[in-house]
């Protein structure tokens, strides 16, 4: 059967024809504009490079912050002299934390959360222990890395 | 006197004047032993007012960037004619504005002056309000201090939190994974920018509205016999009598309490000791303090968000949920919920304040 | 002279009441006695503006209200029949 007139008058058509191109036009130009509002996320680094001249020689049983990426680090030498790197940062509220040397314990001032010298997340609200790193001291180079990823010291 | 009628003239031959004053003449508010309650929304109007004329000044002279901001301000207040007076004045109507925004949001909600035909103004209102707080939020984070710092990280982590869009939102206002140069200059652009347009845009439109509607009447005065007073003059007099007195309390707390400056903001320093957000975000923080570190398997602060969120969700969309109110039926239930809301609000605040 | 007396007065207060704060980083209140007294001599005149604009407003709206007491008086007047 042929049908003999449209199903679709040129007005349906034109409506539609004109809705269809004014939303792909504006969600074209949105999207556009979001695209570039929206930050290019940089994730966090996989390793930094520290002088180890700074590091190594600082007392038992006391820390020193360095960068990782925008979050701070902390370089921890505990009272029989072994050293560790970790995230500074809560894990509950992404607080900075510090070191108290009296009780050999880290502090997060925003919650009163508390961490054992292991980052054992020992009292108060945080959920999960602190992050540690991996140190690779490499001629005059304290690397500090991330877990889990491998570098090698000679090509830095 | 020649002057003024030659000026009348030429406005008189090009507008219909007497248009506009039947329409004021027109413009009555209902009297009722609740009238008070309507001013409540006249002293925020007159606040943000304040607002943008205290900010606009002291944008001539704010640098939004890592380096400069907390110079740029300890400037402001050491060495500007007056600059410590300035900045006090907008911290404390900022403070003021958004007191008295949630004593007007209180009132509406438990005169339900939301019920029907005027959702859209408690919808408009609701808003508002929200936006107020993350101006609070912005404008406490552009004095990079260690304070405003560490409150930023904690909030903005907060809504990172929420499942699905959290990490999407949460990248979005910090402009990159952690808070940074880059987050200053975008908090700097929501609160001189973003914002503003879009407070003007919603004040407009929730105005306009409360004019379509006419002033909400709570229901118990509905069916009495009450008196109607014109607005211009006397309700407007009325009106500036009392901003006159709200502006000289800003002025005297401005004077009396100016607020602190931090350290500025070191992102490798340890968080400061006893920080505490601004006091209208305490019920939240304490809320969430009630929340242990997992629950169920879950992260409680997950739980705890989302939860939150629900509660945030029904409040703003309470109209639609309370039917009664709307058929103009009495509705006790929503009272009980207006006003655990505001028991809970005050309570976790104050509790917020004191722990 | 009661200019100085008063000056002297207050800063007598002033003093004691800042030896017990403590110390602040930055000044966010001119320090010196002299500028305090002049800010809360402002504060006292900023008042006094306040104050006498209120009362003048609500003379005013006595005013206004009287009027439209009268007015509204006249009109219920008018609305009774005239027996002529």
């Amino acid at each position: 059967m042929r049908i003999t007139s449209s199903l679709v008058t040129r007005r349906t058509f034109l409506n539609t024809l004109f809705g269809g191109w004014l939303l792909a036009f504006f969600s074209g130009s949105l999207y556009s504009l979001i695209k570039f509002a929206f930050p290019t996320i940089d994730k966090e680094p996989d390793f930094v490079v520290l002088f180890a001249r700074d590091f190594l020689p600082i007392a038992p049983n006391s820390v020193k912050s360095f960068a990782w990426g925008g979050k701070v680090g902390l370089f921890l030498k505990k009272t029989n002299g072994a050293i560790f790197a970790l995230k500074g940062v809560c894990t509950h509220m992404e607080c900075n934390i510090t070191y108290k040397p009296e009780e050999k314990k880290f502090y997060c001032a925003c919650h009163k959360g508390w961490f054992d010298d292991n980052g054992k997340n020992i009292e108060g609200p945080p959920p999960k222990p602190l992050e540690f790193f991996d140190i690779i001291i490499s001629n005059e180079n304290l690397i500090i890395v991330k877990k889990g990823v491998n570098i090698d010291p000679a090509k830095i | 006197m020649r002057m003024k009628a030659a000026w009348q003239n030429w406005l008189e031959e090009r507008y219909n004047i007497d248009e506009f004053k039947t329409f004021a003449a027109s413009k009555l508010v209902p009297s009722h032993r609740y009238e008070i309650w309507y001013f409540t929304g006249g002293i925020v109007l007159f606040l943000f007012i304040m607002q943008f004329i205290t900010g606009a000044a002291l944008a001539l002279y704010y640098i939004p960037h890592t380096e400069y901001a907390h110079k740029s301000i300890i400037e402001i207040v050491t060495k500007l004619h007056a600059g410590w007076f300035f900045r006090s004045l907008h911290y404390w109507g900022a403070q003021l504005a958004i007191a008295v925004l949630f004593i007007h949001v209180f009132s509406a909600l438990l005169l339900k002056s939301y019920r029907k035909p005027r959702e859209l103004i408690w919808i408009s209102g609701c808003k508002l309000l929200g936006i107020s707080i993350f101006f609070g939020l912005s404008g406490y984070f552009l004095l990079w201090d260690e304070r405003a710092f560490a409150a930023v990280r904690v909030a903005t982590g907060g809504a990172g939190d929420l499942p699905l869009i959290g990490g999407f939102i949460k990248t979005f206002l910090r402009g990159g994974i952690d808070v940074t140069g880059e987050t200053l200059t975008r908090f700097y652009a929501f609160h001189v920018s973003i914002l503003p347009l879009v407070t003007i845009f919603l004040i407009v439109m929730h105005l306009f509205l409360v004019h379509y509607h006419g002033m909400g009447l709570p229901r118990s005065e509905e069916n009495r016999k009450h008196g109607e007073t014109p607005f211009f003059p006397n309700i407007f007099y009325k009106d500036l009598m009392i901003w006159l007195v709200v502006l000289g309390i800003v002025v005297t707390m401005a004077t009396l309490l100016p607020p602190e400056i931090g350290k500025q903001a070191d992102p490798l320093a340890p968080a400061p000791e006893n920080i505490k957000p601004e006091w209208y975000f305490l019920f939240l923080f304490q809320t969430l303090k009630l929340f242990p570190g997992t629950m169920l398997g879950f992260n409680g602060e997950t739980i705890a968000i989302i939860l939150v969120s629900f509660g945030v969700l029904f409040f703003f969309l309470i109209p639609f949920f309370d039917r009664k109110s709307s058929r103009g039926e009495k509705s006790p239930l929503f009272t009980g919920i207006g006003l655990a809301y505001m028991v809970y609000f005050i309570v976790m605040t104050i509790i917020g304040f004191f722990s | 002279m009661i200019r100085k007396f008063m000056l002297m007065i207050f800063f007598v207060i002033i003093e004691t009441t800042t030896a017990f704060a403590n110390q602040i980083s930055i000044e966010v209140f001119p320090s010196t006695p002299y500028d305090r007294y002049i800010i809360y001599e402002m504060l006292a005149l900023f008042w006094a503006g306040i104050i006498g604009l209120v009362i003048i407003i609500r003379m005013k709206l006595k005013e206004i209200e009287r009027i439209q007491r009268m007015e509204s008086t006249e009109k219920e007047e008018k609305k009774i029949p005239l027996l002529d």
